[in-house]
């Protein structure tokens, strides 16, 4: 049964068959050849509950928000006003791209919208000033994965979704563990700079006068990260009201860039419904075929599998930890994500591991599956932004902060605490 | 056929469009329910409301994800293969995503038939009669069937008939266009 649904997953996958198909598709076979009783005529049922739901509506707000943002031009400011506080590293201009990609983060809650924005503005920098591009795209397809870590996180929303799990303590959990990344990336690009200054570029001189003007310029991002996170930890608004705010605040943001015109509002939303939609494919294929392992018995039948191994908690993490890294090769993240979530979240809970903490581990490893090649969303987004050079080198130049990623699922195993201080004591 | 598509994808677009404003009138909706709590001026039930228009959103915006080919594919074994291949591994995509949405679009009827037949409302202040947004819901997931059946058809054609290029124009994935 375990071989089946695993097997199965993994052949549907590879005819090309849609992710969220391929869910639905395992639903039923595994309804038709394993269930004692008829599971499926209880789907039309499954679907409205599964898609009505005033949790879920904080994803196409948040799609919106960040459509919003990314059109607005308020990137550019941002970038120029981060590159005059942090560019005098070595690495330069690299930690403006990580910067910049981590506060934009901060307030979209998708990767690759993250990835492309910071992108199209850092990259004609690079060129007129001579930088190596390896690690230059490399630092920005890895900043952009922070994006569905630091909260608001539209992945972190479906996970909570799927396992059950608070959404605000969701966001508190992955606060800490983003920062840490972000700073681990500048780490690691100061100590590869520092070593061999050519892989880096010149950085910006900017006076102090200077630089406290371009702190003006963070305030709009600023002031969307803090509106819309403070109010869901304060406990004031739900993540979908805090959305919403956050909504309205982008629209101001793109209006006082003048932003605003009649084709971009049709563009936006024509953007976040086919996100939103596509997104929901996956998640209500997901949460049929969750309904029906639970119904039919597999996931028992793989906790007991699990146990008969014999290999205590520890190293059955390690194993699924692997398996991540493994089918982060070949699997998109959020398909990663949903697509496993039935079946292993059932298992780490029996082993004795919280829920919150896991949800922030896998997020790391799903942020892993965006730049690692050939399947990696990022890799391609900046490759299509930069339409020059080989694609190698975007693939080079992630290594570093590939290897960042995993010194943090280190740390994170070690201290739990880094994810669960802040949910623990707010 | 492709003239058929092709209007496929116009609708749909336009469906998109009115899905996004449907999303838009609910953040604004919140926002009202945000602004006027304090006063007590609040209506209630705004998460009832978002709830079926998250619920309507994205049973319209499937078929929208689809023709702008926007659902999740692996493309891992498919970009190793040959263009009548790629086209063939199309196919068989749309062919059984053509099948599951017919599944759900039958599957979807018995939850608005016992809904009328019960004259079920919601267990709210607001006591929605729960067929209105479940009837539109549903008739989104019959466009989803609709669509899909419709491409899927001309795919099968088009590979019948050896014309790889069109499948992968209707079919195929997003990175190819």
């Amino acid at each position: 049964m375990i071989l089946f649904t695993s097997g199965g997953l993994l052949a549907l996958l590879a005819l090309s068959i849609p992710v969220g198909i391929v869910l639905f598709l395992l639903a039923f076979a595994i309804d038709f050849f394993f269930s004692p009783f008829p599971l499926m005529r209880g789907l039309g049922q499954i679907v409205w509950s599964s898609s009505n739901s005033a949790t879920l509506i904080a994803i196409p707000f948040f799609v919106l928000l960040g459509e919003f943002l990314v059109r607005s031009g308020v990137a550019r400011k941002t970038y120029s006003a981060l590159e005059s506080w942090v560019s005098w590293m070595p690495g330069g201009l690299i930690h403006a791209n990580i910067a910049t990609a981590t506060l934009f983060s901060a307030t979209s809650g998708s990767s690759v919208a993250t990835a492309a924005t910071v992108a199209s503005v850092a990259t004609p920098q690079a060129d007129k000033l001579g930088y190596d591009p390896k690690l230059f795209s490399g630092a920005i397809a890895a900043g952009g994965t922070l994006g569905i870590m630091i909260p608001p996180s539209i992945n972190l929303i479906v996970y909570g979704f799927l396992t059950e799990t608070s959404i605000p303590q969701l966001f508190l959990a992955g606060l800490i563990p983003g920062l840490c990344l972000a700073l681990l990336f500048m780490v690691v690009t100061a100590i590869f700079c520092a070593a061999k200054p050519s892989l880096g570029g010149p950085g910006i001189s900017a006076t102090w006068a200077q630089r406290f003007r371009g702190l003006i310029d963070l305030i709009p991002l600023l002031g969307l990260f803090g509106t819309i996170v403070g109010s869901i930890y304060a406990g004031w608004a739900t993540p979908t009201e805090a959305a919403a705010v956050g909504v309205a605040m982008a629209f101001l943001i793109a209006a006082t860039q003048k932003a605003i015109t009649k084709d971009m509002l049709v563009e936006s939303l024509k953007g976040t419904v086919r996100t939103t939609a596509m997104i929901m494919l996956v998640v209500i294929g997901a949460y049929v075929l969750n309904f029906v392992l639970t119904a039919a018995g597999v996931s028992r039948a793989l906790q007991e599998f699990l146990q008969d191994l014999g290999w205590g908690a520890l190293a059955t993490l390690l194993v699924i930890v692997l398996i991540y890294i493994i089918l982060g090769f070949f699997i998109e993240t959020l398909s990663l994500m949903v697509a496993t979530i039935p079946i292993i979240v059932p298992v780490i809970v029996q082993l004795g591991y919280d829920k919150l903490w896991f949800g922030i581990l896998m997020i790391i490893l799903v942020e892993m599956a965006l730049i690692t090649p050939p399947v990696g969303l990022n890799l391609y987004v900046v490759q299509g932004v930069r339409k020059k050079g080989p694609f190698t080198d975007v693939m080079i130049g992630v290594i570093p902060y590939a290897i960042a990623m995993l010194a943090m699922v280190g740390l994170l195993i070690l201290f739990p605490a880094i994810a669960l201080f802040l949910p623990n004591n707010i | 056929m492709t003239k058929l598509l092709s209007l496929l994808r116009r609708v749909n677009e336009r469906l998109a469009i009115a899905a996004g404003v449907l999303l838009l009138v609910s953040v604004l909706v919140t926002l009202f329910d945000i602004i006027t709590r304090p006063l007590g001026l609040s209506l209630g039930g705004t998460d009832e409301l978002s709830g079926y228009a998250m619920a309507i959103a994205t049973s319209w915006g499937i078929s929208y994800a689809l023709t702008s080919m926007a659902h999740v594919r692996i493309d891992l074994v498919r970009a190793r293969c040959g263009s009548r291949l790629q086209a063939f591994f199309d196919a068989v995509a749309i062919v059984a995503l053509a099948g599951v949405a017919a599944v759900i679009a039958y599957r979807v009827w018995p939850v608005v038939a016992k809904t009328i037949k019960n004259n079920a409302t919601a267990n709210t202040t607001l006591e929605t009669p729960l067929w209105i947004p479940q009837s539109m819901w549903m008739a989104g997931w019959f466009w989803f069937a609709i669509s899909a059946i419709i491409i899927a058809t001309c795919a099968v054609l088009f590979v019948a008939t050896g014309d790889a290029e069109e499948v992968k124009k209707h079919a195929g994935m997003g990175s190819d266009a």
